[in-house]
């Protein structure tokens, strides 16, 4: 026999699951983890930066894929530079400060991009 | 030293010629004019004009005097490996068979030409000598490209390849009038 204080304990702790599943579903962590650690893809492709400006925030993660046959390089000076990047072979950055990175290959000098960070 | 890059100069204006001539001439009167090159032509220009620019590249990597110019000569010969790797997976794929013609001929015997009159000559006389040639040889392939080898590609694939790769040629001839601008100053 169930005595009613302990029914009402029951749904108590019943309420109590219920809310922190719907938070968790739905509530803060899912998309402050997501928000976190985004990562943008620039292809190098027939001597050109697809897209030619990438805009990021500050954290993420942009990774280059050279798909011509031969090195390429990701170089702004004094604040980044990939070195060559082999054909085929791909390179990543994190930025930590904001501001607008032109960048250009140092192989190619027809080759520009620009990294936006916010 | 000009003489083989007029040759092929000559080869080319040619083959365009001829394609100019063949569109603007009534089809009955006129007898047959040279046609264009075909793809197994193209591929055939397209594999040697690298591989000339790898034989001199590989030349001024060991013999250039100065650090400018052998590491262009380094650059030239891995960017232009790597056009030719990525021509010969391609002919191969579409079962092509490179075909030997006037335009690659005079191309291997300009190259020929070059590496003779290049293995006489030392430090600064051999980086003038070698960068002259590398701006008038990259002036003469791109200027083949846009008249003869785009315009006659028949292959698509062919075609794209070569059109993805112009740019590259594009670059090296900005390079190389660089460094000659440079040297220029020096000597």
């Amino acid at each position: 026999m169930k005595t009613p204080a302990r029914v009402a304990g029951q749904l108590t702790a019943a309420a109590v699951y219920a809310a922190v599943w719907l938070f968790l579903a739905s509530g803060g962590i899912a998309p402050a983890l997501a928000a976190q650690a985004a990562t943008h893809t620039v292809v190098i492709d027939g001597l050109k930066y697809e897209p030619e400006t990438v805009k990021v925030k500050r954290g993420d993660t942009v990774v280059w894929i050279n798909k011509d046959p031969f090195p390429h390089t990701v170089t702004s000076k004094g604040a980044f530079d990939s070195h060559e990047i082999a054909a085929g072979k791909s390179w990543k950055y994190t930025p930590r400060k904001a501001g607008e990175y032109a960048y250009i290959c140092t192989l190619h000098s027809n080759m520009k991009g620009t990294l936006k960070v916010e | 030293m000009k003489s083989p890059m007029i040759v092929f100069a000559t080869t080319l204006l040619l083959a365009a010629g001829g394609v100019l001539a063949q569109g603007a001439a009534p089809p009955a009167a006129a007898p047959m004019p040279a046609a264009g090159p075909t793809d197994p032509q193209i591929a055939h220009i397209v594999v040697t004009a690298n591989q000339v620019d790898i034989d001199a590249g590989k030349l001024a990597e060991s013999k250039g005097g100065s650090k400018e110019v052998k590491d262009f000569g380094k650059q030239m010969v891995t960017d232009h490996s790597g056009v030719n790797k990525q021509a010969e997976a391609l002919v191969t794929k579409l079962k092509v068979k490179p075909e030997d013609n006037p335009t690659s001929e005079s191309l291997k015997k300009g190259g020929e030409e070059n590496l003779k009159n290049l293995k006489g000559l030392n430090g600064a006389a051999f980086d003038k000598a070698y960068i002259d040639h590398e701006v008038a040889y990259h002036e003469q392939v791109l200027d083949a490209i846009d008249k003869v080898l785009v315009p006659n590609a028949k292959n698509e694939e062919l075609k794209g390849l070569i059109v993805k790769v112009r740019p590259a040629f594009v670059a090296h001839l900005d390079h190389a009038k660089m460094i000659q601008s440079k040297l220029a100053k020096a000597g």
